[in-house]
């Protein structure tokens, strides 16, 4: 496998160099504020396989397994190495599990709720540079920092040109060897490696992986992460190749470049204005018209819908989606999966026999 | 009897089982047992009783099907059971439409074309009372004979509705009824009802497209075809040997894909 | 929207003629009659009398949406929206929550869901939302006929399941949605949150005016605001009348005469409807009549209602000498009256519809209970988990184990659904409320 840079260590060592790390639970926050402060954002998404005994104090079963396991993996020490933490909302469950950081569990590092606006309209974009001025505050006083207007434009185009970068990967992978899963592991390190050494480690991996892609039914997946990870490898195995994504944590987060010279507004604008997403209160016809774009250009038979078990804003959509897919021709299927949960037999067994479909 | 051209082996949780085709692809031997953990030894027997019976088997070719096909080495292909059932019973009936497979640990629904290909499918399999597990557990509180549940049920002209929907929670609300003194035949067919009910539910997400067609080991019980009937309003068919078609849906992929060699 | 005078002939004829006269007469000899066989005389008070009201006035509201699409334009709106806005620019609203409690209450909820489930709808979201689209699907509703809108109101106060919902309402209807979205007030209201609710609400104008074909008379809004405010007061004080011992009304009385506040806020008969109710709730104090006869300890009750076991919750509880007086649910439309200046209407709809307490933290929340728990004078606390309402039922866990430890009050965390009964453990739950009642003495 593919030798990545994993979480932990970068955060180590980020801390070694005398920076400090902020621990980002999903989806959508602005990097280039928390960079600009000498902070080092670190995703936190999940992570897999955790003991939610933990959390089960806390949180009811119909809560998804991705929140469960954010909450057992800060009090199993998970987050020891961070400074802070920021929990940016995006539906109840991050909603409450924010709120339950803030009043209950109450752990050592300081905590900011981050709300997100529900809209692409004018007010929803000054609404969430207020947000981001309130952030930069929390950041000041607690680091004793106050990056000027220079420094967080500086910021903010290093962000643009790794989100850049990323688009191009994207687009690059038709023509490397990498495993479907190798290149998902390099994709996932803009979830914590600084921007500007993402960059150079993309443009590394595309430079000693350039050649012929692997072979396999082409076929996009959406949801919200490719968790266990293992998938990838399944779906290889049965004999499928994964060409695009509309994942939360990776393709819905292939962010443009702002306009405004405001930095806030450029920061609101960016993630405002990125690919559709549901729980920024995307229409169901914009996601549609989105991954009707990806099915064009990659050439995929179809669609994995692949959700978390009790994640309401993918099962609201699904639907619909699906629905208007077939109208269109477009064969999908849609997997559930705890991700607490090995790969289960009934799961590679749906997505073979949808790979046998699509034959 | 012709020379078997073509085997297919299909793993299940339950009972594991193989079928020889001819080179024409009709049925003609098959042998099934219950499910033995040790799959490759299970499968070691099997393939020497058919060579017992039929004469060797060297260079036929073999494909894999279910619960443990990945542990089946002797195979040189694996395929998904919804594939090979769609196939077996395609050939077995003539036609393709909606097949209804109710098993021990999970149900499905598969819509076949008319060239026996899968179209669209939907499986419950994750919840025990979609599948055979649901009247298997209640058969043992109930003392009742899993072979006699079906005729039980339908021996009964009362119905007694199960709202609960978790096995467990059905179970105490059966539990429950019985010591109010409710008889069991009627607790019985509400069972096979909240059963069916599921199933058809799974169907209609998938869209009924006729002819509907039964299959898997709960083809025995008499209620379950019946009430399917009566909630779709359609006639039920059901192929020969309906325990075999993963495994006949198998033996027939190995067919083809020699052939095309 | 189009108006067509025959449908507006047809409004005037089966709503404000033949309707208006039906009900009346019905809501007459309802006055007249004494309590229904069923009811447990002998451990509840009788129901209240200005129930032949509350059914005259819901018959009528969805009476009305039989007959409202072509006279009327109409708009399905979330409970916690901002409605006044479109009640003065006279639309008939409808709530797709209050008409799935309507179904969960008569039993059809299941029915219903299910065709929305059969078309693909997940289990695992909202009974609310399933019980709604399952009726949009099918056309199947208790109440004779849904009309359809031309326009969607969400407000994000409530959760966060009513944008995706509501998404999948504009997919459908194709019809314009207006999202209010309200962030959520971790700690306490700020200032660019609430700036942002009144952008929108002003933004909103235009677009509700358009689908309307009238301009918004603010002088009727500054009336409707007087109106809502005057009903939430009245409401407020019904509630407040708990605190009596023994308690005149219960939460399950609370659960069905909150449909007018819910649905009709903003309109003057409303205020007369509390007025009368609350009237009806002094009489019964001063006569020192209970809603259960022998009250011995009294209950908080934390969430929604579990709409199907309404009457077999309250007479189990009632059984056993138990009254639940107060609820955190019900509270939501009386509390925040305060807040409502008729003056300042956009500033203040922001200031209030952005404080709902399933808008606030997990702490506040708690805050909240301890209080009521205190001015109420109970004795435990019932918190439903309702797995189809994430935002409320968060925290539910630490709440309850904090009330038990740091205040020492018996608490309940009953496990359910409000709408959906397959969600419903019978026996669970009873041997769990028999150990908790237990507890009380």
């Amino acid at each position: 496998m593919l030798d990545v840079p994993g979480r932990k260590s970068v955060c180590n060592e980020f801390k070694e160099g005398g920076g400090r790390v902020a621990a980002v639970m999903p989806i959508h926050y602005p990097r280039e504020l928390i960079r600009a402060f000498g902070v080092l954002p670190i995703e936190v998404w999940g992570p897999p396989g955790m003991d939610i005994s933990y959390s089960a104090a806390h949180l009811q079963p119909y809560v998804c397994s991705m929140v469960h396991n954010m909450l057992a993996f800060l009090k199993t020490g998970g987050l020891d190495c961070a400074d802070y933490i920021i929990v940016p909302h995006a539906c109840d469950s991050l909603q409450g599990l924010g709120s339950l950081l803030v009043d209950f569990v109450k752990p050592p590092h300081p905590v900011f709720p981050l709300y997100m606006p529900r809209g692409k309209r004018p007010e929803d974009v000054e609404f969430f540079a207020s947000e981001f001025r309130k952030l930069y505050d929390w950041l000041s006083s607690l680091t004793g920092k106050k990056p000027s207007k220079d420094q967080l434009m500086e910021s903010i185009l290093r962000e643009e040109k790794a989100d850049e970068t990323l688009a191009r990967f994207y687009d690059f992978r038709t023509e490397m060897s990498l495993s479907v899963r190798d290149f998902y592991r390099v994709l996932r390190t803009r979830q914590y490696l600084p921007a500007e050494e993402f960059v150079s480690f993309v443009e590394r991996v595309m430079d000693e992986y350039a050649g012929d892609p692997p072979d396999g039914v082409p076929v996009i997946m959406s949801g919200i992460v490719p968790e266990p990870m293992d998938v990838l490898d399944e779906i290889q195995n049965l004999g499928g190749l994964v060409v695009d994504d509309d994942f939360a944590c990776c393709g819905r987060r292939v962010y443009p470049a702002g306009k405004s010279d405001d930095p806030f507004i450029r920061m609101a604008e960016r993630i405002l204005y990125g690919p559709p997403d549901v729980t920024r209160g995307d229409l169901i016809e914009e996601r549609f018209e989105h991954l009707m774009e990806k099915v064009k250009k990659s050439g995929a038979a179809g669609i994995i819908f692949y959700t978390v078990k009790f994640c309401e804003p993918e099962l609201f959509d699904l639907p619909d989606m699906r629905r208007r897919l077939k109208e269109a021709g477009i064969p999908s299927v849609h997997v559930e999966v705890d991700i607490n949960d090995p790969l289960s037999h009934q799961t590679i067994t749906r997505i073979g026999a949808f790979l046998e479909v699509l034959v | 009897m012709g020379k078997i051209a073509a085997i297919g082996i299909d793993v299940g949780s339950t009972t594991a089982k193989i079928v020889g085709v001819d080179e024409k692809g009709e049925f003609i031997w098959s042998y099934i047992e219950p499910a033995h953990p040790r799959v490759e030894d299970q499968v070691d027997r099997f393939l020497k009783k058919l060579e017992e019976e039929n004469g060797p088997i060297d260079g036929i070719p073999i494909v894999a099907t279910g619960y443990g096909r990945n542990l089946v080495h002797q195979a040189t292909r694996k395929v998904t059971e919804i594939t090979c059932h769609a196939l077996g019973v395609f050939r077995q009936l003539g036609h393709g439409g909606t097949l209804i497979d109710i098993g021990g640990q999970d149900s499905k629904v598969i819509i076949i074309g008319p060239s026996g290909e899968v179209v669209d499918f939907a499986m419950n399999d994750k919840c025990a009372a979609g599948t055979g597990r649901f009247l298997e557990n209640t058969a043992g509180r109930l003392m009742v004979k899993l072979d006699e549940m079906g005729q039980l049920a339908l021996s009964s002209e009362e119905e007694v509705p199960i709202s609960s929907t978790c096995t467990v929670f059905a179970e105490s609300e059966i539990i429950s009824m019985i010591a109010h003194g409710v008889r069991v035949e009627p607790i019985l067919k509400g069972l096979h009802r909240s059963l069916v009910k599921r199933v058809v539910a799974m169907v209609r997400s998938v869209g009924l497209v006729p002819p509907l067609m039964l299959s898997g080991g709960v083809v025995k019980n008499p209620a379950i075809r019946k009430m399917i009937e009566e909630e779709t309003g359609q006639k039920v068919i059901m192929p020969d040997h309906p325990q075999f078609m993963g495994a006949y849906g198998a033996a027939l992929i190995a067919l083809r894909g020699s052939r095309r060699k | 929207m189009k108006r067509d005078w025959r449908a507006s002939l047809r409004y005037y004829w089966n709503v404000k003629v033949l309707g208006n006269a039906y009900l009346r007469w019905q809501r007459w000899k309802m006055e007249r009659k004494g309590p229904p066989r069923k009811w447990r005389t002998d451990i509840l008070a009788p129901p209240l009398k200005i129930g032949a009201r509350t059914k005259e006035l819901i018959s009528r509201h969805y009476l009305e949406g039989r007959y409202a699409n072509g006279h009327k334009p109409v708009a399905w709106v979330t409970s916690g929206a901002p409605v006044e806005i479109l009640q003065a620019l006279g639309y008939y609203v409808l709530y797709p929550e209050n008409h799935g409690a309507l179904c969960g209450a008569r039993k059809v909820s299941v029915e219903i869901a299910s065709e929305a489930e059969n078309a693909g709808y997940s289990r695992d979201i909202c009974s609310y939302a399933r019980t709604d689209i399952g009726a949009m699907l099918s056309g199947k509703t208790p109440v004779g006929k849904l009309p359809k809108p031309d326009l969607l109101f969400a407000c994000t106060n409530i959760c966060q399941t009513v944008l995706f919902w509501y998404r999948v309402l504009a997919e459908h209807f194709k019809v314009p949605l207006i999202v209010i979205d309200t962030p959520f007030v971790y700690t306490s209201p700020e200032e660019h949150s609430i700036e942002y609710v009144k952008k929108q609400l002003e933004n909103a104008v235009p677009i509700a005016e358009e689908v309307a074909g009238k301009k918004l008379d603010y002088k009727k809004l500054k009336q409707v605001m007087r109106y809502s405010r005057m009903a939430a007061d009245l409401w407020l004080q019904v509630m407040e009348r708990g605190k009596n011992r023994p308690a005149p009304i219960s939460v399950f009385d609370q659960f069905i005469h909150m449909a007018p506040i819910v649905e009709m806020r903003g309109k003057p008969e409303t205020v007369d409807f509390y007025a009368a109710m609350l009237k009806e709730v002094d009489e019964r104090i001063e006569k020192g009549i209970g809603a259960v006869r022998n009250e011995q300890r009294r209950l908080l009750w934390d969430n929604l209602p579990i709409w199907y076991k309404l009457r077999e919750l309250s007479e189990y509880l009632a059984e056993r000498g138990v009254a639940v007086v107060a609820s955190t649910y019900t509270m939501a439309w009386g509390e925040l009256a305060p807040l409502i200046d008729p003056e300042k209407p956009f500033e203040s709809m922001a200031r209030t519809y952005i404080q709902p307490i399933l808008n606030v933290g997990t702490g506040k929340k708690l805050e909240k209970m301890k209080k009521m728990i205190e001015e109420f004078q109970l004795d435990g606390a019932i918190l439903h988990s309702d797995r189809s309402c994430k935002p409320y039922s968060i925290g539910q866990v630490d709440q309850r184990n904090r009330l038990i430890r740091d205040y020492g009050v018996p608490a309940l965390l009953l496990e359910a659904d409000h709408n959906d009964p397959r969600a419903y453990a019978e026996e669970q739950a009873r041997a769990r409320l028999d150990a908790f009642i237990e507890m009380l003495y």
